[in-house]
């Protein structure tokens, strides 16, 4: 029970940096959503020990488990644009799927090849 | 009443048809079985079954849909806790996924140029690969259709988890450093959630790549677009 009133509590101060981020999105007109600056304005709370990791940890790990279900409601949203898909548009998929391709594969491997003879720790 | 109820359906549906997609995937581990693909090909086949309009749906969708902001903001953690891994590699990390920004604009661009494609639908592609509110802005940016770039973004997304494992294999992208980075160049956030599922540090290098991209992409799109129109 108490672990899962820290959950929730932590989830809560997540969604407080994420209004955050929202507002300064908003108030600077930035194109960055204000999801992402939350993110960035973590970060930085971590690095610097003003967060403590230990007040987002149980939060954190609940939402990075389960991460593909908050975007379930976002890819259903595809429903409302099947003719894309008929006849002409068809073939724009097959251009999106084949540069993205691309650019998995592109740089993927760059990355992989400036790494060669470094040794990391995998670490699941 | 009835809103509340369909509310609650909504996201007690949502919410076990995700359970039950972990659950296939756990026991196929196929790329086809990827919870995000099979959870909404099957909330997608529940609507069409039952004629229930996606308005009605995100009633409750909503409520997931909204949590997806401090969702990714908890991203900020698995990075910071592998900082130290992830600063040493910081140099083949950015090159990559700087890399797979201009790679991402230019390929769609000359594909779509070369197939005979309306400069509006080129305008509202060209910046797919980085998430949905970064790829709207650019493509209002360029003039665009930002319903459509929405769409490509998503095909970018689910299309790249689709087939990342395919990808991977036959180009030997073996570390988790280097999958990381072309999941989160090539599929943004939905690609970042998928290989935060099997490896959290590849997870971390996608959320790295997932970030710099979306500001590489927004910085770059309106000149590459000149210039190779």
């Amino acid at each position: 029970m108490l672990k899962v009133c820290k959950i929730i509590i932590q989830i809560a101060f997540l969604y407080g940096i994420y209004l955050i981020g929202q507002w300064i999105q908003e108030a600077l007109n930035l194109f960055v959503p204000g999801s992402v600056i939350g993110l960035i304005i973590l970060f930085i709370l971590l690095s610097t020990n003003v967060v403590k990791d230990v007040w987002v940890e149980k939060g954190a790990d609940f939402f990075v488990k389960h991460l593909t279900l908050f975007f379930i409601p976002a890819t259903v949203g595809i429903i409302n644009y099947y003719k894309v898909f008929s006849g002409k548009g068809f073939f724009l998929i097959v251009i999106v799927l084949v540069s993205t391709v691309l650019v998995m594969a592109g740089s993927g491997l760059v990355t992989q090849w400036m790494m060669r003879g470094k040794e990391v720790e995998h670490d699941g | 009443m009835m809103d509340s109820l369909i509310a609650i359906a909504a996201i007690t549906g949502t919410v076990g048809i995700y359970a039950a997609a972990v659950y296939i995937y756990k026991k196929f581990n196929s790329a086809f079985t990827i919870p995000i693909i099979i959870a909404t090909v099957i909330i997608i086949a529940i609507l069409l079954a039952f004629q229930v309009p996606y308005d009605t749906y995100m009633r409750g969708g909503e409520w997931i849909d909204h949590m997806l902001g401090p969702a990714i903001v908890a991203l900020a953690y698995p990075v910071y806790q592998r900082r130290r891994i992830l600063k040493k590699l910081l140099v083949p990390i950015l090159s990559g996924t700087i890399l797979g920004a201009g790679v991402g604009v230019s390929t769609g661009v000359l594909l779509a140029k070369w197939a005979g494609v309306d400069q509006l639908i080129i305008h509202s592609l060209a910046p797919k690969s980085v998430t949905t509110p970064v790829a709207m802005a650019i493509t209002d940016t360029l003039g665009g259709a930002t319903p459509l770039a929405a769409v490509f973004v998503m095909i970018a997304g689910i299309g790249g988890v689709l087939i990342s494992s395919t990808v991977m294999k036959y180009f030997r992208i073996t570390h988790p450093i280097g999958r990381g980075v072309g999941m989160g160049s090539a599929s943004h956030a939905i690609g970042t959630a998928t290989i935060m599922e099997q490896n959290q540090l590849a997870g971390s290098v996608s959320t790295i790549a997932m970030v710099v991209s979306a500001v590489v992409v927004s910085v770059i799109t309106p000149g590459l677009v000149a210039v190779l129109m």
